[in-house]
């Protein structure tokens, strides 16, 4: 028989004193912070909890930051080993803080990563008190990552047994936030109609259970499905209810998913000037917070309007842009052969169009 | 009613004396406060909430009791037998009969 007591080391802070310590950890510099733990009641869990809270409310305004405070808050906890709380919140906030990270790490395509922060995340939540809650979190990120590497099928199978995991926790939110993985599929799947079915479902449900985040991501979603079926008069509309929601919780990753799917509609509607400086904006968006990948797939975008122009030399100078970004992803294999086709076409100064449409199919950017 | 099962199992289950039982559940609570708070506000059910808390509770219970036996086995077998025990299993026991009494 084995057990462990892990003794409560002098008064835990309040949850107010932690929010306001939490906040001086994010003012202070990162390097500086280790040297300052003590003074900045870094191993209290209650500033452990709500740098957590605060981390997480950024990732969508700047993922870039998010994985750098998530993966200073996982190394700080991890090694030397720092007991960490009562119980089994030494595991609990290893597995929080690399969830986080590999959250970021696919906001900004950095799968490689991602996945790896995933394993990490697993390794510490497996040993916390609510394992099935925590695991199912994780479950959705793993899915929504493999969306993203464009495994639809797996997706689509593994989802049902994910949503019941859901249902039985009685964790609803997360169970409709599940639908979002089901309408991008079939989105992806050039089945825009059956997609926007599912993202109407989610937002009669959003509204009904009041939450704000899934209401606006489903508008966000709309905008897409419905600006590629050209469906204007939709598309505005659900770009009207989006945007405000959007600004309220400072998520600019979505913002940025509007213009994009905006500048879709323009481009359905042939207004190709006006969608070349809509996706122009998209990308100054994107830039802003740092998601590199999504720059360059709209560079594939762009470049496939302009040779749709009849400017080959314009398009081509897109696609040279977009190249050592695009090399630097680690991709499956169909989206390896679409960039050699690409790039052979760049050496040839002439370009090979289906293996663009396939290169930037491939890094077609997936809502949530 | 969960702290009544949560106090009766750490007395009577585990066998901790009654100030061992209080700094149980003062750490417990401590505890409890920043388990309802993960992975964002209003994440966990309160169901979940309850095995967890009553998990953590056996989890204390059981890990003291050894700690005080230090290696040894208890004169009690019935405090063995339990001990022998996962916490998981006892804590899913207690929330049976906190159904139970609720119901």
């Amino acid at each position: 028989m084995t057990g462990r007591v892990l003794p409560f080391r002098g008064r835990p802070l309040s949850s107010e004193a932690g929010i306001r310590a939490a906040e001086r950890v994010l003012s202070t510099p990162i390097d500086e912070r280790v040297s300052k733990a003590k003074a900045l009641h870094l191993e209290d869990p209650e500033t452990l909890l709500a740098l957590c809270g605060l981390i997480r409310e950024r990732m969508s305004a700047s993922p870039a930051s998010a994985k750098l405070e998530a993966e200073f808050l996982y190394r700080f906890i991890e090694s030397p080993r720092r007991e960490i709380g009562l119980f089994d919140e030494r595991d609990y906030f290893l597995g929080e803080t690399a969830l986080l990270t590999g959250m970021a790490c696919r906001c900004l395509s950095e799968r490689e990563e991602a996945w790896i922060w995933f394993d990490r995340a697993e390794a510490g939540f497996r040993h916390t008190m609510n394992a099935p809650a925590e695991m199912s979190r994780l479950s959705y990120q793993r899915l929504a990552e493999r969306l993203e590497e464009r495994q639809f099928d797996l997706v689509l199978e593994l989802l049902p047994s994910l949503v019941e995991s859901f249902q039985k926790l009685g964790m609803p939110e997360d169970a409709l936030k599940c639908r979002f993985l089901e309408g991008l599929a079939m989105f992806e799947r050039d089945d825009p109609s059956a997609a926007i079915r599912v993202f109407n479902a989610i937002r009669d449900e959003a509204d009904a259970m009041g939450s704000q985040t899934l209401l606006a991501d489903a508008y966000v979603n709309l905008v897409h499905a419905h600006g590629m079926l050209g469906e204007a008069e939709a598309a505005i509309e659900a770009s009207r209810r989006a945007i405000p929601i959007l600004r309220e919780l400072d998520n600019r990753i979505s913002l940025a998913k509007v213009h994009w799917g905006l500048a879709t509609l323009l481009r359905e509607e042939g207004r190709i000037a006006e969608a070349v400086d809509s996706y122009r904006s998209a990308q100054e968006d994107f830039d802003a917070i740092g998601m590199r990948a999504d720059i360059a797939a709209l560079n594939l975008v762009v470049a496939d309007l302009l040779l749709e122009e009849g400017k080959s030399v314009e398009a081509l100078r897109e696609i040279s842009e977009a190249l050592p970004v695009i090399a630097e992803l680690k991709m499956a294999p169909e989206g390896m052969a679409a960039l050699s086709l690409v790039r052979e076409s760049v050496r040839r100064q002439e370009v090979n169009r289906q293996a663009l449409r396939e290169l930037h199919g491939y890094f077609q950017e997936l809502q949530n | 009613m969960t702290l009544d099962v949560i106090h009766s199992a750490l007395i009577s289950y585990y066998r901790l004396n009654e100030e061992e039982a209080r700094g149980a559940e003062e750490d417990l609570s401590v505890w409890f406060q920043r388990l309802a708070r993960r992975g964002g506000a209003g994440h966990m059910p309160p169901k979940l909430l309850r095995i967890s808390l009553l998990s953590a509770a056996c989890q204390y219970g059981r890990s003291f009791q050894l700690w005080k036996l230090g290696g040894e086995q208890s004169a009690d077998n019935s405090l063995n037998e339990l001990l022998a025990r996962e916490p998981d299993e006892v804590a899913g026991d207690l929330d049976r009969r906190f159904e139970g009494e609720r119901s």
